[in-house]
C-alpha cells in the first residue's frame, strides 16, 4: 500500500506576501510570479513552511477530525492547485527528497 | 535656462538637422535628430516651454526620424524611427512623423526606465497629492485626464506613471496629451484654450491629436507627488459619476498587469506595488459626464484635507 503523500514549501520559496481583508498577493521569488490567494491558502503554505506534511496532517491542525473525506478532498485540490504555482511539490510517503 | 522656444524656430530645426536636439522632459534627455520640416513646427509648438540643453550634453536616448530614402520620397513617403541606431518599429506615413516621435519618447521611457515602477496610466496632482489613472485603451483615461488638467490639476504624466522605488512617491513626465477619435472634439470643446496639434487620421489607433501640457507642469517637473489615489475609470454613457472601492489585494494584481516593469524588477516591483496600494486607495470610477468626472475627484481631494 502506498502512503500518502508527503507535501513541502518547495525550497527556496521566502513566502513573501501582504495579506489585506482575507486576501493576499504572494510573490514566488522563484518564479517571478505574484499569485492572489485566500488567507487559508497562505495558513497551509506557512505550515507547510514549518514542517513537510501530508494533507492529513494538515487537516489535522485546525482540529478536524484527519479522516473527514470532504476536507481532505478540498485540501487535496489546493495542494494540487498550489503545486501547479510551484509552491509547494509532493513526494511519495516518508521525507520528500 | 533655454527653452524650445527661447532657440526660435530656425535654430531648432537646425539642431534637429544637426548636432541633435537636447530635449528634457521631466528626469530625462533625448538626444533628437531629424531634418524633417514637419515635425520641427510641431515639437516647437508642443514643446515649446521645455528646457532644452547644450550641446554635447549627456543624453539618456538618443533617438532620429528620418523620411525614406529612393522612391519612396515620391511615392507614400514614410517616417522611420531609429533608436541607438537600431529601428524597432515599422515606419509610418510621413504625416504620422509626430505621433510616431510621441509613441517613440513612450517606448524609450517604458522599455529602459527601470529604476522607477512604470505603470501604463496618467496621472495628475493637486495639493501635492496625485491620483493614478491606469487603463486599457478605449477606457477614456486620457479624456478624463485632459479635462482634470484644465480644470486646476497637474498634468504628471498622461501616458507613464512612474514610482520611486524608494520612497513610493511619483516623478512627474509631463508631456503632450495624447487623445484620439471623439476625445479631441470633446476636448476642443471642454478646454478650448488648449493648443493642439492637427488631428492625424488613419493611424493605428485611428485619428490622433495632441495637446500641450500647460507652462506649469513642465516649470514643475522636477516636484515629485505622493500617490493618493488611483482610480481605474471607465466611461460609459449615461452612467453617474460612481466610485467603487476595489479591495487592495485585487488592486494589488490590478496595479501589477498594468505595470510595463512589473515582472522585470522582481521583488522590488512587487513591494512597490504593495506600497502604492497600502497608500492610496483604489477604485472602479464610471462616468460620463467631465464636470461630474471632475467635482468626484474634488471631493476626493476635500475628504483628505
Amino acid at each position: 500500500m502506498r502512503s500518502p503523500p508527503i507535501w513541502r514549501l518547495v525550497p527556496g520559496q521566502r513566502l513573501v506576501h501582504r495579506c489585506h481583508d482575507g486576501e493576499c498577493v504572494l510573490f514566488n521569488d522563484l518564479t517571478g510570479d505574484t499569485h492572489l490567494l485566500d488567507e487559508s491558502a497562505l495558513a497551509l503554505l506557512e505550515a507547510l513552511r514549518q514542517a513537510p506534511q501530508s494533507a492529513a496532517d494538515l487537516a489535522g491542525l485546525d482540529g478536524l477530525p484527519d479522516s473527514d473525506p470532504t476536507l481532505l478532498a478540498e485540501l487535496d485540490d489546493l495542494l494540487a492547485d498550489l503545486a501547479a504555482l510551484s509552491l509547494v511539490d509532493a513526494a511519495a510517503g516518508g521525507q520528500p527528497c | 535656462m533655454l527653452t524650445v522656444a527661447g532657440l526660435g524656430p530656425a535654430a531648432l530645426a537646425a539642431r534637429l538637422r544637426g548636432p541633435g536636439l537636447r530635449l528634457q522632459t521631466g528626469p530625462f534627455v533625448t538626444c533628437v535628430h531629424s531634418p524633417l520640416a514637419g515635425l520641427a513646427g510641431t515639437l516647437g509648438a508642443m514643446y515649446a516651454d521645455y528646457p532644452v540643453l547644450a550641446e554635447g550634453s549627456v543624453a539618456d536616448f538618443h533617438v532620429r526620424l528620418s523620411r525614406s530614402t529612393g522612391l519612396r520620397r515620391f511615392v507614400r513617403p514614410q517616417v522611420h524611427f531609429h533608436y541607438d541606431g537600431m529601428a524597432p518599429f515599422q515606419p509610418l506615413p510621413l504625416d504620422q512623423a509626430f505621433p510616431m516621435f510621441e509613441w517613440a519618447m513612450n517606448w524609450c521611457v517604458s522599455s529602459q526606465a527601470n529604476s522607477w515602477l512604470l505603470i501604463h496610466a496618467a496621472v495628475v496632482e493637486k495639493g501635492g497629492v496625485a491620483a493614478i489613472l491606469p487603463a486599457p485603451p478605449g477606457s477614456g483615461k486620457s479624456t478624463l485626464c485632459a479635462a482634470l488638467v484644465n480644470r486646476g490639476w497637474r498634468l504628471l504624466s498622461d501616458e507613464l506613471t512612474m514610482v520611486r522605488l524608494g520612497d513610493g512617491n511619483i516623478d512627474p513626465l509631463p508631456r503632450p496629451v495624447s487623445l484620439k477619435n471623439a476625445s479631441i472634439g470633446i476636448i476642443r470643446d471642454y478646454a478650448p484654450a488648449a493648443a493642439f496639434t492637427r488631428p492625424v487620421a488613419d493611424t493605428v489607433k485611428g485619428t490622433v491629436a495632441h495637446m500641450r501640457a500647460s507652462s506649469d507642469s513642465v516649470a514643475r517637473a522636477a516636484e515629485a507627488a505622493a500617490p493618493a489615489w488611483i482610480v481605474f475609470p471607465q466611461w460609459q454613457a449615461g452612467a453617474a459619476a460612481t466610485l467603487v472601492p476595489v479591495p487592495q489585494a485585487r488592486a494589488h494584481m490590478r496595479v501589477a498587469e498594468n505595470a510595463f516593469n512589473y515582472s522585470l524588477l522582481g521583488e522590488a516591483g512587487f513591494d512597490a506595488v504593495a506600497r502604492l496600494v497600502e497608500t492610496a486607495r483604489t477604485f472602479d470610477f464610471r462616468y460620463s459626464v467631465l464636470d461630474d468626472a471632475i467635482a468626484v475627484f474634488e471631493q476626493l481631494l476635500a475628504q483628505r484635507a
